[in-house]
């Protein structure tokens, strides 16, 4: 039983809550934005987070619940929100349809800042656990010393 | 002959306190995967019956080829506890008790490590002394 893992599953933790956190500032930074590449207002995009588990390599047979559980998070997909967008009356919108209607972001900026601060706790709490993981491969330096 | 039953009790605290470790880093790296169910691990109450701590029903090996009753054999076992719901996506991590859990898991590594030490630096004592 090795420890190094440990960090392994952390890490992918950080680095799942790091791409959280970059999909929410970008869906904030595009939250006026009425012109994207294939047309249309700016969709609302979140990630889609899976538990990744473990290869199967290298268990011993016959012993299946000694193992250890898996090997953390991983971001299965970002996808976009398909909620209707905001329109707002704005017959001086360049971008305003034939009804004088300016078709904004989907984004709500109370639902951003939340999954922000989500995101930012629970990288916290990963960075805590590999303090630990950390903390305890160094102890382990010191059997026999 | 340096292989008492101490050291191997140690040893497989140290294992558990690892494989524990990966569980709980396992369970805090998925805290927002929806539909995800925590791991845990028991160890524990194997160790107490095994001790005879616990009671139970003792059994003996007369013969070395006679296969092992359960819980003999000291393993951690990584079981999956899909019995509550924290929240609405059915992920049931509960993030303070994961914490809680974390730092009484690094104490107990630390407390086996340090009894590990005190066990070797013992037998090293005994070798040098004998040598003078």
């Amino acid at each position: 039983m090795e420890l190094l893992p440990a960090l392994a599953i952390s890490a992918s933790g950080l680095t799942a809550e790091r791409l959280r956190l970059d999909i929410i500032a970008n869906n904030l930074a595009n939250i006026n934005t009425t012109r994207t590449p294939r047309g249309g207002p700016y969709r609302r995009e979140v990630p889609v987070f899976a538990e990744r588990l473990q290869e199967a390599m290298g268990q011993l047979p016959g012993r299946p619940s000694s193992r250890a559980p898996g090997a953390g998070v991983e971001v299965a997909a970002i996808v976009e929100d398909n909620s209707p967008p905001r329109l707002v009356y704005d017959p001086s919108h360049p971008d305003a349809d034939a009804n004088d209607y300016v078709h904004l972001p989907n984004i709500n900026i109370v639902n951003e800042m939340v999954d922000m601060i989500t995101a930012s706790r629970a990288y916290e709490a990963n960075v805590t656990v590999l303090n630990a993981a950390k903390a305890m491969t160094l102890k382990a330096l010191e059997i026999g010393r | 002959m340096f292989l008492t039953p101490t050291m191997y009790v140690l040893e497989k605290a140290l294992d558990t306190a690892t494989l524990r470790q990966r569980t709980i880093a396992h369970n805090i790296a998925n805290v927002n995967t929806p539909g995800f169910k925590r791991y845990q691990v028991s160890f524990e109450d194997q160790l107490s019956r095994a001790l005879g701590l616990e009671p139970g029903l003792p059994l003996y090996r007369t013969n070395p080829y006679h296969l092992p009753p359960s819980g003999l054999e000291l393993a951690p076992q990584v079981s999956r506890d899909t019995s509550t719901t924290m929240r609405q996506d059915g992920n049931n991590v509960d993030i303070d008790r994961e914490m809680v859990d974390l730092a009484q898991n690094s104490l107990n590594f630390n407390v086996a490590v340090q009894q590990l030490n005190t066990r070797l630096a013992m037998l090293r004592y005994v070798i040098n002394e004998g040598r003078r």
